[in-house]
């Protein structure tokens, strides 16, 4: 099996999602083309067979406590099995400098494979910024590996590591301790170790059961001492692989396509046209129409890609729906086809808004409670009105400036289908001047 | 694989070898001061675990260690962090209020390198108290200037003093406060700018005019003084009935509704100056811009005018009433990381 890992990463790197930074893609193809060389047919098909489900994780950490230097000790060690290539400290620690430009997370530039799992790392330099990146849908984080020193413990800055993670989504997380090689008494792991359990379920993760590996991230950086080296490496990743749980893919998710558009075809029926978001569905599959004050069932009596006809569509899939006794009028663009039950057409929700600055497009001038902007949620462009959550102090005065991140009330004139995790963005006069995401449903319809 | 059965060993209450400092007293010590364990177990070794001879130990190490923290650190970028407002003292107010109706406000801007330390509480209550000591131990000066920018090195020299309740016994230096949020968060920390305005109440020469303080901080998240961009501006009002004025508590509260609605405007938008410098409308100028953060009918005036109008319908009617008055005199705003010179003239 191992062996075999090294075609597997290969083809893997080259059909990671656009989000790979088109420097390791090359250099992806490269590789791919040099190992073609010695690679036998029967591993060239077994790549093909099965892809290995992709996660983003991030560091989060004090900036002396060794993320960097972690980050290359991952892929100097997974490279040696072919999961990797070694990314150096000075190709990760570009940080520094990109954030001297303005650029603030630069997501994914790292990247590494374990037997079950593709991962795009990421680096989390700063609170504000990966709030900003999470919104604007830059950056994501799966899960996370929190680096704590083994000298220090864990720092009066780790409680806002933690919250920041609970804030972004993130439910599981696994803790690397670091430098374990450059204290004297041992027995301070465990002190280490009791604290972090401590803290973790203060912040509502699972203090008891979240892997804490120790070890040393520059000895298997340099390829000394594996005891607390390579080996940790290898258990950090492993307890990756096992506790982190993979999100769910689109094709798994329930079905889901917006309506861009609705025609009326005689002798058929009316017919709406979209791409799927996700999911998968059949020809007779009982479908709902959800969303702009009109939600009803029925079912789903045909499907149309390229003028022909098919069973079966799936997420990415531009379709046509043929929908059983269903008049034109009673569908809009806007509106979504899902599987029965799935989602729900929301008027009232709360979430998390980057408001865009003058330098991005955005407003000049800040804006006040009771603002009310376009909201556009996948096809529907609908009117909100954005207050502060109950119990914010001063409300009635609190302005909002272009720059931040703020949590908002949206309160919609129409409904329409939406979940927590929905992304939307939000318009004036013809520009964006701002992005959201939902984070959690107050009132549906 | 690390954890050990602990050995319970008895141990003898000789000197020397050193105990070795338990578990249970370095968690002690960390939960009492924010150490690192490295630090905690040296405070306890070098005290033989005696915890307040440990805290005792560490205040003095705070100090010689945190210059040697602070020197290493001292290379690297700190651009985050947070603006702090202190008000002392607001300026004029009715009999009611304590104080002598003097102005005495400070703000200054700390700097670390993540904003995670920006979050933390530790760095928020150290900002808090230098913005307060700032505040508190700036002496009025017969100067042009209203806003004064602070000499660091003396402030680094002065006492930290509380912002809250709880005090110390024999107060730290800032700089030695600095040095211990340094040896506690790993980071750089450092004093950027301070600026106070101090002023003696006008009303014993001239009882028809008053001054006032207005602030506003943007991006708060733990306290309201304090966040990413702030804001401080020296306001002057003029009445021949001005005392009777601040009795009136309609006039104060909506007095005090219009200097955070000016703060929040300064703030707000891109304001450097209070009036045009050419004399054409200018964006950057306060009273060119529309008065949009002010609620209610007078909302979306320039800001002059609406000055002009709010004293009409605030102040007295009658005699006098014409030369009432109510100006933005002076005003500073410091976003975290911004230039130095950003305060305006």
């Amino acid at each position: 099996m191992l062996q075999l890992a090294v075609p597997t990463a290969v083809f893997r790197c080259a059909s990671v999602r656009s989000s790979l930074a088109a420097a390791s893609r090359s250099s992806a193809w490269k590789l791919a083309r040099e190992s073609l060389n010695f690679t036998s047919r029967r591993g060239y098909a077994e790549v093909y067979s099965r892809a290995k489900p992709h996660m983003n994780i991030g560091t989060i950490g004090h900036v002396d406590h060794g993320k960097t230097t972690l980050t290359a000790a991952i892929t100097k060690v997974l490279s040696s099995q072919g999961g990797a290539k070694f990314t150096d400290y000075s190709q990760i620690d570009k940080a520094p400098e990109e954030k001297a430009r303005g650029i603030t997370i630069n997501s994914s530039h790292v990247e590494y494979e374990t037997a079950n799992r593709h991962y795009g790392h990421i680096d989390c330099p700063g609170h504000a910024d990966y709030i900003k990146n999470m919104i604007t849908g830059a950056a994501q984080m799966d899960g996370a590996i929190i680096v704590v020193s083994a000298t220090d413990g864990q720092m009066p800055q780790t409680r806002e590591h933690l919250l920041l993670a609970r804030q972004v989504g993130v439910k599981r997380l696994v803790v690397f301790i670091n430098k374990v090689d450059q204290i004297q008494d041992p027995e301070m792991l465990e002190l280490v170790d009791m604290e972090m359990r401590d803290l973790l379920s203060t912040y509502n993760f699972d203090g008891e059961n979240t892997p804490i590996i120790m070890g040393s991230a520059l000895a298997a950086l340099e390829g000394r001492s594996d005891d607390i080296g390579s080996k940790k490496i290898f258990e950090l990743v492993e307890a990756c692989d096992n506790w982190l749980e993979l999100p769910p893919r689109d094709l798994e998710k329930p079905f889901l396509m917006p309506v861009e558009d609705v025609f009326s075809i005689s002798g058929r029926g009316t017919v709406a046209t979209g791409r799927v978001e996700r999911g998968v569905a059949n020809k007779g599959d009982d479908v709902e129409i959800v969303g702009l004050g009109n939600t009803f069932k029925t079912t789903l009596t045909g499907i149309e890609m390229f003028h022909k006809e098919l069973d079966r569509g799936e997420a990415g899939d531009n379709m046509g729906c043929l929908l059983r006794g269903v008049k034109r009028e009673q569908l809009r663009r806007g509106q979504v086809i899902v599987a029965p039950g799935s989602i729900k057409a929301v008027k009232k929700f709360q979430a998390q808004i980057y408001v865009l600055t003058k330098d991005e497009g955005g407003r000049y001038t800040p804006f006040m409670s009771n603002y009310r902007p376009q909201l556009f949620l996948r096809t529907a462009d609908i009117t909100v009105s954005l207050t502060f959550p109950e119990g914010t102090p001063d409300a009635a005065e609190k302005m909002v400036m272009p720059g931040d991140n703020v949590e908002m009330v949206c309160e919609l004139v129409h409904d329409v289908a939406a979940e927590e995790g929905s992304r939307f963005t939000l318009r004036e006069g013809g520009k964006t001047i701002g992005t959201g995401i939902v984070t959690k449903v107050i009132e549906t319809a | 694989m690390f954890r050990r059965v602990p050995a319970v060993l008895p141990r003898c209450y000789s000197t020397k070898p050193l105990p070795k400092p338990s578990l249970k007293l370095v968690a002690e010590l960390r939960k009492l001061t924010d150490v690192s364990i490295t630090k905690a177990r040296e405070a306890l070794s070098a005290s033989a675990n005696d915890v307040d001879l440990a805290l005792e130990w560490l205040k003095r190490d705070y100090i010689t260690d945190g210059a040697k923290k602070a020197a290493k650190v001292e290379g690297r970028v700190a651009r985050e962090g947070l603006i702090s407002v202190a008000v002392l003292s607001p300026g004029a107010r009715g009999r009611g209020g304590p104080g002598s109706g003097g102005v005495r406000a400070a703000m200054v801007e700390l700097n670390c390198e993540t904003d995670f330390v920006g979050r933390n509480e530790l760095f928020g209550k150290l900002a808090a108290d230098i913005a307060h000591t700032a505040a508190f131990i700036s002496e009025p000066v017969d100067s042009d200037a209203l806003f004064r920018n602070c000499d660091l090195d003396v402030l680094l020299n002065a006492p930290l003093m509380c912002a809250d309740d709880e005090a110390w016994d024999i107060p730290p230096r800032i700089g030695n406060a600095i040095r211990e949020t340094i040896t506690k968060v790993g980071e750089k920390v450092s004093l950027r700018r301070a600026a106070v305005v101090v002023h003696d109440p006008l009303q014993q020469k001239q009882p028809e005019l008053a001054l006032r303080v207005a602030s506003y901080v943007h991006g708060a998240i733990n306290r309201p003084s304090q966040g990413r961009i702030g804001s401080l501006a020296l306001l002057a009002l003029k009445s021949p009935n001005l005392s009777a004025l601040l009795q009136s508590t309609t006039f104060m509260e909506n007095l005090e509704k219009l200097e955070r609605s000016l703060g929040r405007q300064i703030v707000g938008f891109d304001t450097q100056r209070i009036r045009s410098d050419s004399g054409e409308k200018d964006e950057t100028a306060l009273y060119d811009q529309p008065f949009m953060m002010l609620p209610g009918e007078l909302s979306g005036q320039p800001v002059q005018e609406a000055l002009r109008q709010w004293i009409i319908q605030n102040g007295t009617a009658g005699e006098g009433a014409d030369t009432q008055a109510l100006e933005v005199l002076d005003f500073a705003k410091w976003t975290v990381g911004g230039a130095i010179e950003e305060a305006s003239s």
